[in-house]
């Protein structure tokens, strides 16, 4: 079925929202990638099968869901039940039937599945009075969990290609125009604003143009675009059809990672879907506009979410960066004009279409405005999928939305903006989240990862994990990013193995700045920042490893030793589970390690249930 | 015609052409490893970065690879100052922690009063400085026969999938233009060894003196359109074989001028 | 009107003045240059200076995979840029006059850019069997 105009669309709408209105009542199945892989696609079969064989009044089959993440992934397999807001979390494929039994025929709550604060008792009942999601604010993440990502009709009920439809009725001026007064900057990373990268772009004198939407989120610890990709693609699709009207481009390209099957099988459903309704392909809405989407598989290089090295990717060569003194919105994918965005700057960009730049501007710090989607990972109650207005401190993000740090422990660090950017300490905490403040502080917003990390963890050892994937994903290509990282790297590990000699961090600091003003592009630019800025704020925890030999939080292997105090019953527990056989004890007796074979693995440590082992 | 400043002298230079071809032209020796002219531009040794700006840049400086710049009129470019001089010589102090062994990176260390490197020598370094000159040429040439494969620290050039490269014609470009020397090859009686692969070297029919390769003389026929008589003997019985001809022909003509 | 270089056997007296010429007008450091001339017998005291013809469809310009060999309009000759080339032997192996030539002491390719427009060879040609001079080119 084509849809021909803006008000067979709306006609369309109608039609889907009473359809909808047949099932009042709805199951929503997270099958975000936390859910999914806890197991929730076995209780989306659980519910149909039951549904299926039982005869509940109001309920069919066709009330059950599969959606996108909801968000609070730590606590999946998830599961809302609407309208009355109801969240179950931790949800086995086996208790479905009593969800079944218990609320869906008797209205019943079950408690045990209900959220609580953690270290706190009291069960939350609804998904809108947790904490995690009431301080929350979803722009582009608005129809995520909320509907069938499979089902363009479910799109289209909640108001989806509206904004196509009115943009169509705009002319491309009025879009790019609407598209400043909002404000957005390029969710990426960068930073760099939307609008005006548009107006470039369509003012290039060219033939074609391209629209390239960035699926290939690399950073580790990230999973927003992820997210929208596959719990919502329509919306990424909606968004580049207006930019391709607005720049005036008849061939777009979806850059998706091949490690996330499911985002380019939703998103190919997706594409299909919308070739079906008439909202891609030829005459775009009976307005005249046409434009198609490809998708474009890459293998999961970091370097190939840079821009120029993208669209060489795209374009079926080595996915290099090359020197971009000439920009690639003016010469790009093919040396044409090229508009590259971030999956969250064209997810949002229907937003802005429908409710005006203006509110969106509202929102947020007059720099940055907008929302911004974070994911939250590392030593943090609330893993998962968060999107927060810009400018909103970092610890009200840590503290309140996500929940605080697990086991009382003590907030250390959190880490922003991917291997790129930088660990910011506890006196950063009230900094607002936006692009500028991010970056003055010395770290970057990215594209939104955080990993948030207690006082157990080592900055060294986090910079030589970082800068270690750097080396790994660093093409090669300029010496300063292909030999630089790989010695600064060469030199943390050093320090963590103990070996580190007084002058190396001064070498290191040299060898940063260098790299960061002799490397071709972003990567390497960007690449000492794991080092240069938790240099800058845990500066005597590397000169505790290079001249105290000692490891402040007992995580460098080589400069720690186990130790059994006082404190062990004798309970035999950690003898087994030593790999090099170096505990011995009897029952009820002291255990002791013997420190010539200890091999600092910490499976004792792990194992001790009265805190007998001590790390030195 | 577009006139740029370098070094505080106002300089000509070719509408369309590299910084570093206006700065080599001034005689300003600015070092560069991956750069030939035969091949397009790549900026990997990043040696040849010079420092720009514009006047209405109120002081802002750029650092840029030369020869991927193109000249803009009105460019103020520096090439020598303290802060390029020591990326350089981190540069190559980096480059001689993984090539230790090789002249041409001693030698310019050396001229840059660097004698050994302040990091750790890579054990497994090798001679290749991954300037890519090589891969280039062989596009250059339409044979695109070896690439850099692998990535990061253990990038390699070598033929597809690590084994050699059944596109190559063993024509040497890639080990004539190589800064470094690293790529090698050997030519025995009627054989050429390069890439792991042999390629049969062609002989003067009349004094047996060889040639170029039979692959790479059939690529320029077929490419070229060249015949194949051409490729039959050396320059220096060709030379003779001019001389009698043209002899030849001197004496016919002479002949008929009687 | 362009300039032509014409090679006359029936003058030459196969003094050699050509190639001494030819060497230092090469000069690099003050040392002679490889000749791009030769002076060869083919008939007792018949002789005949090889040197390049700089042909219209040239074999070089054709063999040259990195457009090093180029015509100069102003001289005429084939011009080789010693920046582009990568001494791949294309050209050597392809002049069927055998013409171009390599310099074994700089290890480079070499052939008659006619100097810059102005002959040694010509210049000092006693017998003028060598000429530079304005012809009409179509």
């Amino acid at each position: 079925m084509r849809i021909t105009s803006a008000e067979h669309l709306t006609q369309l709408q109608k039609e889907y929202q009473k359809e909808a209105a047949k099932f009042p009542r709805k199951i929503l199945v997270c099958l975000g990638p936390g859910c999914l892989a806890a197991g929730s696609d076995r209780i989306y079969d659980a519910f149909l099968n039951h549904i299926a064989q039982r005869n509940i009044k109001g309920i069919t089959v066709e009330a059950v869901k599969k959606t996108g993440c909801h968000g609070l992934c730590t606590q999946g397999p998830l599961v809302t039940i609407e309208p009355d807001g109801l969240f179950y979390t931790r949800i086995q494929a086996k208790g479905v039937p009593e969800i079944i039994e218990k609320t869906l025929e008797k209205n019943e709550v079950i408690t045990k599945l209900l959220y609580s604060t953690p270290g706190k008792s009291q069960k939350i009942e609804k998904w809108a009075d947790i904490p995690f999601y009431s301080h929350q604010m979803r722009i582009g993440l608005r129809n995520v969990g909320q509907i069938d990502p499979e089902n363009i009709k479910d799109y289209v009920a909640v108001g989806g290609y509206q904004a196509l439809a009115k943009a169509l009725t705009m002319t491309p001026e009025q879009v790019i125009s609407e598209v400043k007064t909002s404000g957005l900057r390029g969710r990426g990373g960068a930073g760099f604003p939307t609008g005006k990268k548009w107006e470039t772009c369509r003012k290039v004198d060219s033939d074609i143009r391209y629209v390239i939407c960035n699926g290939d989120e690399g950073d580790p610890g990230a999973f927003m675009d992820r997210c929208i990709m596959e719990g919502d693609p329509h919306s990424v699709l909606e968004g580049m059809i207006i930019c391709a009207h607005a720049v005036g481009s008849i061939s777009g390209y979806i850059y998706v990672r091949e490690e996330y099957p499911l985002a380019i099988l939703n998103l190919q459903k997706a594409i299909e879907a919308a070739r079906e309704f008439g909202l891609l392909g030829k005459n775009i809405l009976g307005s005249g506009l046409n434009f198609d989407i490809k998708i474009s598989r890459g293998g999961g290089a970091f370097v190939c979410g840079e821009s120029s090295a993208l669209m060489r990717s795209v374009a079926g060569e080595v996915g290099e960066p090359r020197a971009k003194y000439i920009r690639s919105v003016i010469k790009g994918l093919h040396d044409k004009p090229t508009v590259l965005n971030n999956v969250e700057s064209f997810a949002t960009v229907p937003v802005i279409i429908n409710e005006g730049g203006k509110k969106f501007a509202s929102i947020g710090t007059p720099r940055s405005t907008g929302t911004k989607a974070f994911s939250l990972a590392g030593k943090i109650n609330n893993t998962g999928l968060i999107e927060v207005p810009m400018g909103i401190s970092l610890r009200e993000i840590i503290f309140d939305i996500g929940g605080g740090i697990p086991d009382g422990r003590k907030f250390k660090a959190v880490q922003t903006g991917g291997p790129s950017g930088g660990c910011l300490p506890e006196s950063k905490l009230d900094l607002p989240v936006d692009f500028d403040s991010l970056t003055e502080a010395g770290s970057m917003m990215g594209s939104g990862g955080m990993i948030i990390m207690d006082d157990r963890t080592c900055m060294v050892d986090v910079a030589k994990y970082f800068l270690g994937f750097l080396v790994e994903e660093s093409c090669g290509k300029c010496v300063p990013c292909r030999e630089g990282l790989y010695q600064l790297h060469a030199l943390c590990v050093r320090i963590t193995e103990g070996k580190g000699e007084p002058g190396d961090l001064e070498l290191m600091e040299k060898l940063s700045k260098y790299i960061q003003l002799g490397s071709l592009c972003g990567l390497g630019q960007s690449g000492p920042n794991p080092f240069m800025s938790t240099l800058e704020h845990f500066r005597e925890e590397y000169e505790a490893h290079i001249n105290h030999k000692k490891c402040p939080a007992g995580v460098c292997r080589a400069l720690i030793k186990y130790e059994i105090i006082d404190a062990c019953t004798g309970c035999l527990a950690c003898i087994p589970v030593c790999p090099v056989g170096a505990i011995t004890g009897e029952k009820k007796k002291k255990h002791f390690i013997n420190q010539a074979i200890c091999d600092q693995c910490g499976s004792c440590y792990a194992v001790c249930q009265f805190d007998a082992i001590e790390v030195k | 015609m577009v006139t740029i400043t370098i070094n505080g002298k106002a300089v000509q230079a070719n509408e369309g052409e590299m910084l570093l071809a206006a700065i080599r032209r001034q005689g300003i020796d600015t070092p560069a490893l991956c750069h030939h002219d035969a091949i397009e531009p790549c900026g990997s040794c990043r040696l040849c970065m010079v420092e720009i700006t514009k006047k209405e840049w109120e002081g802002w400086t750029r650092s840029v690879t030369s020869c991927l710049y193109p000249v803009e009129p009105g460019l103020i470019v520096s090439t020598h100052t303290p802060q390029l001089l020591e990326l350089r010589k981190t540069i190559l102090e980096l480059y001689l922690a993984r090539s230790s062994q090789s002249e041409v990176i001693q030698k310019m260390a050396e001229d840059y009063g660097i004698t050994h490197s302040s990091f750790p020598v890579i054990p497994d370094g090798d001679d290749c400085i991954m300037c890519y000159a090589c891969t280039r040429i062989c596009e250059e040439l339409g044979c695109f026969a070896i690439s850099a494969v692998d990535r990061g620290h253990d990038k390699k050039v070598s033929g597809p999938l690590r084994q050699p490269p059944p596109d190559c014609i063993g024509c040497l470009s890639c080990a004539h233009i190589c800064p470094t020397g690293f790529i090698k090859w050997q030519d025995l009686d009627s054989t050429r060894t390069i890439w792991e692969r042999q390629f049969e070297l062609l002989s003067c029919r009349t004094c047996g003196k060889r040639t170029i390769t039979r692959d790479f003389a059939e690529y320029l026929m077929k490419k070229r359109n060249l015949p194949a008589a051409y490729f039959e003997l050396c320059d220096d019985c060709k030379r003779t074989e001019t001389a009698k001809t043209m002899g030849k022909i001197v004496v016919a003509a002479q002949e008929v001028l009687k | 009107m362009k300039y032509r270089f014409i090679v006359d056997p029936v003058l030459c007296t196969g003094c050699r003045t050509c190639e001494l010429a030819c060497a230092f007008s090469h000069a690099r450091n003050l040392k002679q240059g490889r000749s791009r001339i030769y002076p060869l017998t083919h008939e007792k005291d018949k002789y005949v200076p090889v040197v390049c013809l700089q042909c219209d469809d040239a074999a070089c310009v054709k063999s040259c995979m990195f457009d090093a060999l180029r015509r100069n309009e102003e001289t005429g000759a084939i011009d080789l840029d010693v920046a582009r080339c990568v001494k791949c032997m294309a050209c050597i192996a392809a002049c069927p006059f055998g013409c171009a030539l390599v310099d074994e002491v700089h290890n480079e390719i070499v052939k008659c850019d006619l100097c810059k427009g102005d002959p040694a060879c010509a210049h000092f040609c006693p017998s003028k069997a060598l000429r530079y001079t304005k012809i009409a080119v179509r």
